[in-house]
């Protein structure tokens, strides 16, 4: 009997979840945000967005969701779509650190309200490097530092510039490692550093519009054999960890002396112990690595669309930009000239305004395949 | 032609004529078809079915032309049939010893000998992950006692091919386990004292009494474990090289990174091709061993 018991409550349990997405629906008032970035950054909204907001706009409350990583997000967007396609809710206003392009064929269908056409107030002060396609806002950016171990490397002697560095990691086989350019950004940005430095040291040299698959050939072919060339000098002979997380885990563990990481993630490990005290940043002089921006998406059919366009526009006035400064350790999504002049001159030793930023969309694409392809199976050039 | 022999079986009883039971698979086999068979059917339709250049589609195998052509993605399909081999041998290496020695011992330690072979189905494979790099990680736990004791320290897997295929096999032990465990039960203590008595040795008993008895079991643990290993994704993805991938990393990144569904699905079909002919050795074994 126990067993039969057993059975009718579990089907019943299975039959109640089936129908229990029906009947929620996405309150009204609530804006419904979800999150693919880090802990950090949804404290900072927490803490800073959520109450300056709602002060500002009294009767609508955010709900802050932490959706895990891109894919996490990216399976509610799929939701979203199909919430579209039938005409329902998708219990979903807004999308932070999201790229609309993962929803195969969601732009076209309209799934993502277009900023550019949306009337924010604040658009036209949005940094133009970071302008990526209509659907996405730049709302904030970090940038990428070398961290490296101070009791193995003198900070007198750390490289400042990108020919000191890739003479140090030659001097010094196997201290050096970052991690596969698709899968975090901290290496990802290493390797676009490298890509800036076969062409000139000039960011302005890459645009979203200006893709070609004859100019990206011409362009990071030489960027790659700056990077094989490092490959034998690397951790292991030429590996590449998976992720932010795993380069940070390496430097902690004293298995290497050097590695690129996010600014915001490495002043936050070294508070949280995961990387000693000990541990030194330091920002190449000549050419910094590049930032990235991180972007918002609004979904056209929420409940709480309106809403969310009006969160969007709030996320870009200085407040919130001057905060992303003092409070995240990160740097504005909005161009330097609309951050309070005071904030720009205290920042301006610690984050230059020249931080080299180097565009999305098919360049990532071309870029990231080309370097699974070229560098990653450490191909010998001679054979 | 009515007449029966002796070997065919009984005329069911009346009673399972009743649709009750053909209900109850129904079910189920409609779910199959809804969540597994039609999506099957309709990746295979997406990549065989292309847009052209004038905005129509058309029937065309270049999705699978580049594949086959594309030196990148041949090297992952590599790496990944030599991953799948290579877990499978450890794993029937590791865990035929360790099945009959729970199945033939009787002493106290069996219990937590099984215990132990059943924990990793308990731990994910991201944590799995994580404290692989700790212990056998470049200067981790397993440098730290050899340092100690004053050895050189190891060359650590992390990073390299190896890393997937030892944290793949630590994953796969508690299924082969119990599959072999349960494979073991048909051996009877009597073919084994009766083999004794007229003086086999272990290796004898092994190869002449248990293996035989047990094949069909081998097999079955080989397909599963094979099957879970292919498709893998977590522990080749942290563990692994950046090169080459193994086809669960490569579809995801295809898909996620690259934007490019059509040759996503086109792995994930080849994919689909190499595990279906593991899948027929295990759907093959069973049906031998229905048949009386």
């Amino acid at each position: 009997m126990k067993r039969r018991h057993f059975l009718i409550s579990a089907a019943s349990i299975a039959a109640g979840v089936t129908i229990m997405p029906r009947m929620a629906f996405g309150a009204e008032g609530v804006i419904d945000v979800y999150f693919t970035s880090d802990q950090n950054v949804i404290d900072f909204w927490t803490n800073v967005v959520k109450p300056k907001f709602e002060a500002a706009h009294a009767g609508i409350t955010l709900n802050l969701v932490d959706g895990g990583d891109g894919p996490g997000v990216a399976a509610i967007g799929d939701r979203a779509l199909a919430a579209l396609a039938s005409g329902t809710d998708p219990q979903a206003d807004l999308f932070e650190g999201y790229d609309t392009r993962v929803n195969a064929g969601a732009i076209d269908k309209g799934l993502f309200v277009d900023f550019s056409a949306a009337g924010l107030s604040n658009y036209s002060k949005v940094n133009p490097l970071a302008n990526d396609i209509p659907t996405r806002l730049a709302y904030r950016g970090s940038q990428v530092l070398l961290a490296y171990d101070t009791t193995k490397l003198d900070p007198a002697a750390v490289p400042k510039t990108w020919a000191d560095l890739v003479t140090w990691i030659k001097a010094n086989p196997g201290q050096f490692i970052y991690n596969r350019p698709n899968k975090g950004g901290s290496g990802g940005n290493f390797v676009r550093r490298a890509v800036l430095e076969a062409n000139g040291k000039d960011p302005k040299k890459f645009t979203v519009d200006n893709f070609t698959p004859e100019f990206a050939e011409e362009a990071l072919t030489p960027a790659f054999a700056i990077l094989n060339d490092l490959a034998p000098s690397l951790f292991e002979g030429g590996a590449y960890t998976s992720g932010n997380t795993q380069s940070l885990q390496l430097l902690g563990q004293s298995a290497v002396t050097m590695i690129p990481a996010w600014s915001d993630q490495a002043l936050s490990a070294i508070a949280q112990g995961v990387l000693p005290e000990t541990t030194g940043l330091v920002q190449l002089q000549d050419l910094g690595l590049p930032g990235g921006f991180t972007y918002i998406a609004v979904l056209s059919n929420g409940a709480n669309k309106d809403s969310a366009i009006l969160l969007a526009d709030f996320l870009l006035t200085e407040e919130i930009q001057s905060a992303v400064l003092t409070e995240l350790g990160g740097f504005p999504g909005v161009a330097w000239d609309y951050v309070s002049a005071d904030l720009r001159e205290r920042f301006a030793d610690i984050i230059p305004a020249s931080i080299p930023t180097f565009p999305g969309g098919k360049w990532e694409t071309a870029l990231n395949d080309g370097w699974y392809r070229a560098v990653a199976p450490n191909v010998d050039p001679a054979s | 032609m009515t007449t029966t022999d002796a070997g065919a079986l009984a005329p069911a009883p009346t009673q399972r004529k009743r649709p009750i039971g053909l209900l109850l698979v129904a079910a189920p086999v409609l779910l199959v078809l809804w969540l597994i068979i039609w999506p099957i059917i309709s990746a295979v339709i997406q990549t065989l079915w292309l847009p052209t250049s004038d905005g129509g589609r058309a029937l065309s195998v270049s999705s699978y032309e580049f594949f086959a052509n594309d030196p990148y993605s041949r090297a992952n399909l590599a790496i990944t049939l030599w991953t799948t081999g290579v877990c499978a041998i450890f794993l029937l290496l590791i865990c035929l010893p360790i099945a009959l020695y729970l199945r033939f011992s009787n002493s106290k330690i069996a219990a937590y000998v099984q215990g132990l072979a059943i924990f990793p189905m308990f731990v994910p494979s991201i944590i799995l992950s994580f404290a692989f790099i700790r212990v056998l990680g470049p200067n981790g736990t397993v440098d730290l006692l050899l340092n100690s004791v004053g050895l050189p320290k190891i060359k650590s897997p992390y990073l390299t091919p190896w890393g997937p295929v030892i944290g793949l096999v630590w994953d796969n032990i508690p299924l082969t386990v119990l599959i072999l465990l349960s494979g073991l039960g048909n051996v009877s203590n009597q073919a084994i004292e009766a083999a004794r008595d007229v003086g086999a040795g272990r290796l004898m008993l092994f190869w002449h009494i248990i293996l035989p008895r047990i094949s069909n079991s081998i097999l079955v643990a080989i397909s599963f474990a094979v099957l879970g290993i292919f498709s893998a994704f977590t522990l080749p993805y942290v563990l692994g090289p950046a090169a080459p991938e193994m086809m669960g990393p490569f579809m995801q990144r295809t898909f996620r990174d690259l934007f490019d569904p059509t040759n996503a699905i086109t792995q994930a079909v080849i994919t689909f091709g190499f595990c279906i002919l593991f899948g027929l050795f295990y759907v093959r074994s069973v049906a031998k061993n229905r048949t009386p």
